[in-house]
């Protein structure tokens, strides 16, 4: 299968201002300043194939939108190469925008004050898109994505999901072989949430257009995603399938459970209980030997108040995949 | 050309929702326009006297079109804007777009500010023929003429702008520049006619942008000449040249030394 994207040992500094405390700081940073260099993306390389969906993980200030930037060429590298469906993302900025979309869930680039259907006609101008084959196109994105009911309503009184689904479609117009999505499901409910990646999931499947998803969602990088490439401090620390890193990583939950009256619990095989504070409990199940349903037998399900159960934070795996990398 | 269109087309559909506000703004405008009626017709006490050629009649109105095109394009959130996104790396986001961004900018600009000056032009007009009763020496012929040099005097204006707040590329904060820039255009061009200042000032202020932005247009609706018109245009088209390439060179310059944070 042919490559859409290929990374060969990229990096990436900043040049920060750095000043002292105080008064006396912000006078001697006037002058003599100080610059601290940050390495923001430090010799990474992978490739994507045409019509993958590739999550591109890690926590805050690990790199990942520097590097969506770069594929973009919004940034330039320091270092190294990028080939985005064979275009310099540097050198051949423009001819690489006809080719692909962004939606980065920080960032409107819709007309609050326009309706879908005008910022997408907007949208389909600035991609040279003639007039009537923008309509056709809009009709089309508008049927997959469900907007009919709210597409002459101003973006301003829309809601943030209706919002993101009307990015997505905007960036999707002139029919983009690569979408880079950054954080696309960020403030977003759970159920609207579930609504975009079945929509993202949908739109990989009618059109082959090669995803490359960045989230701080577990839960979207497992219902969405293939393979996950996981970025800390600039480096790749793991690029795996899903399906290896559920199974070594995302096999555990964590069960929190608020109880009336304390219970004696303890280890088991597959359960173990990470917090014990009387009343309140955290266990943490590791579902490839034992079902969450086990864990709630234990804590006893006529004692209990409330329960929340969640995955474990990305952090914390990144930081197991560290240990394990190391020893 | 036809995305320069549309850009220009969502933002004159985006404004239209804040004709209320301009019609407020209206108010400082008039209570302008009457002080100087009042200031003028004191300063001339014979209506028949002329001051550096300009009647009071031709005074007044010069005062309305330049009050009315610092009014009406005005650019302090343009810069403010420009600033604040090379400040937030908020920039870097139309350079993924299939689009020049100089030519965005102004494209965004020029309709932000057709509704405002459509309506001020109005107001302005309608207020000068109740006030002055006529406007002197103007022929409809020489409209198409006036038009034209406002529109070069509107795009130079925003590029020069533009290059104003792409200083931020290299300084925190472009405010002051456009400071400076403002008054320049206020103190020598909105308030008086060239005329007005001693010689030395005047070599000067005929090639500024003063000329080209404020004075051009004002000086050929009030006292219409082809010769005028010629050495305006031939100014403007030496500006738009300038500036175009100046906008150019800085954002080409600034954007190498962008910093966008990561996330």
């Amino acid at each position: 299968m042919a490559k859409a994207i290929k990374v060969k040992n990229l990096s990436k500094e900043f040049k920060v201002k750095i000043k002292g405390k105080g008064l006396k700081g912000s006078l001697k940073a006037i002058i003599k300043p100080q610059v601290k260099v940050i390495k923001a993306v430090q010799n990474i390389s992978f490739e994507v194939e045409e019509g993958e969906i590739i999550a591109f993980i890690g926590p805050n200030g690990a790199g990942k939108s520097t590097t969506i930037k770069m594929l973009t060429g919004i940034l330039f590298p320091n270092q190294g190469q990028v080939s985005v469906l064979g275009f310099n993302p540097k050198t051949e900025r423009q001819k690489l925008a006809y080719q692909i979309g962004t939606v980065f869930g920080q960032k409107e680039q819709l007309w609050m004050h326009l309706t879908p259907y005008d910022n997408f006609m907007f949208f389909g101008a600035i991609y040279d898109l003639p007039e009537k084959e923008a309509e056709s196109r809009i009709n089309e994105l508008s049927e997959v994505f469900g907007l009919n009911e709210f597409i002459n309503t101003p973006v301003r009184n829309l809601s943030l999901g209706q919002r993101i689904r009307c990015e997505i479609v905007a960036s999707l117009i002139h029919k983009p072989k690569v979408l880079f999505l950054d954080e696309p499901t960020i403030g977003l409910d759970p159920v609207v949430k579930e609504n975009i990646r079945v929509l993202i999931k949908k739109m990989n499947k009618e059109f082959n257009t090669t995803i490359f998803l960045t989230s701080h969602d577990v839960g979207d990088i497992e219902k969405l995603c293939k393979r996950v490439i996981i970025i800390d401090g600039g480096q790749i620390v793991l690029d795996d399938t899903m399906e290896n890193l559920k199974y070594h990583y995302l096999n555990r939950k964590l069960v929190e459970a608020k109880m009336k009256e304390k219970i004696d619990i303890n280890d088991e095989p597959g359960i173990t209980v990470i917090k014990d504070k009387g009343y309140n409990l955290k266990l943490e199940v590791d579902t490839n030997e034992r079902s969450i349903a086990d864990a709630i037998k234990l804590l006893d399900p006529d004692k209990m108040i409330d329960i929340n159960i969640s995955n474990v934070p990305l952090e914390e795996i990144i930081r197991e995949i560290y240990q394990k990398e190391g020893s | 050309m036809r995305k320069y269109y549309y850009i220009f087309k969502a933002n004159i559909m985006s404004n239209l929702q804040y004709i209320f506000n301009i019609m407020i703004s209206f108010i400082n405008y008039f209570i302008l326009i009457f002080i100087y009626l009042n200031v003028w017709q004191y300063i001339y006490s014979d209506p028949s006297k002329l001051i550096y050629h300009y009647s009071v009649q031709q005074m007044v109105w010069y005062v309305i079109i330049t009050e009315m095109l610092w009014f009406a394009t005005s650019g302090r959130i343009l810069c403010q804007n420009i600033s604040n996104d090379v400040r937030s790396g908020n920039i870097a986001y139309n350079m993924n777009k299939p689009y020049s961004y100089i030519g965005y900018v102004l494209a965004n600009h020029l309709g932000e500010i057709l509704v405002s000056g459509l309506l001020y032009g109005t107001a302005g007009l309608i207020m000068g023929l109740i006030l002055l009763g006529g406007i002197p020496t103007l022929s409809l012929a020489y409209i198409p003429f006036i038009l034209i040099v406002i529109i070069f005097s509107v795009i130079i204006n925003t590029m020069l702008i533009t290059v104003v707040g792409l200083i931020s590329f290299w300084i925190e904060d472009s405010s002051p520049f456009y400071w400076l820039y403002s008054k320049l255009l206020l103190v020598f061009g909105v308030f008086f006619p060239i005329e007005f200042f001693p010689k030395y000032l005047q070599g000067f202020l005929q090639y500024s942008p003063v000329y080209v932005t404020i004075y051009g247009p004002a000086k050929l609706f009030v006292d219409f000449s082809y010769v005028n018109l010629f050495k305006i245009i031939s100014v403007q088209t030496l500006y738009l040249v300038i500036a175009y390439l100046g906008c150019q060179y800085m954002y080409e310059r600034g954007v190498r030394k962008l910093n966008v944070n990561g996330g």
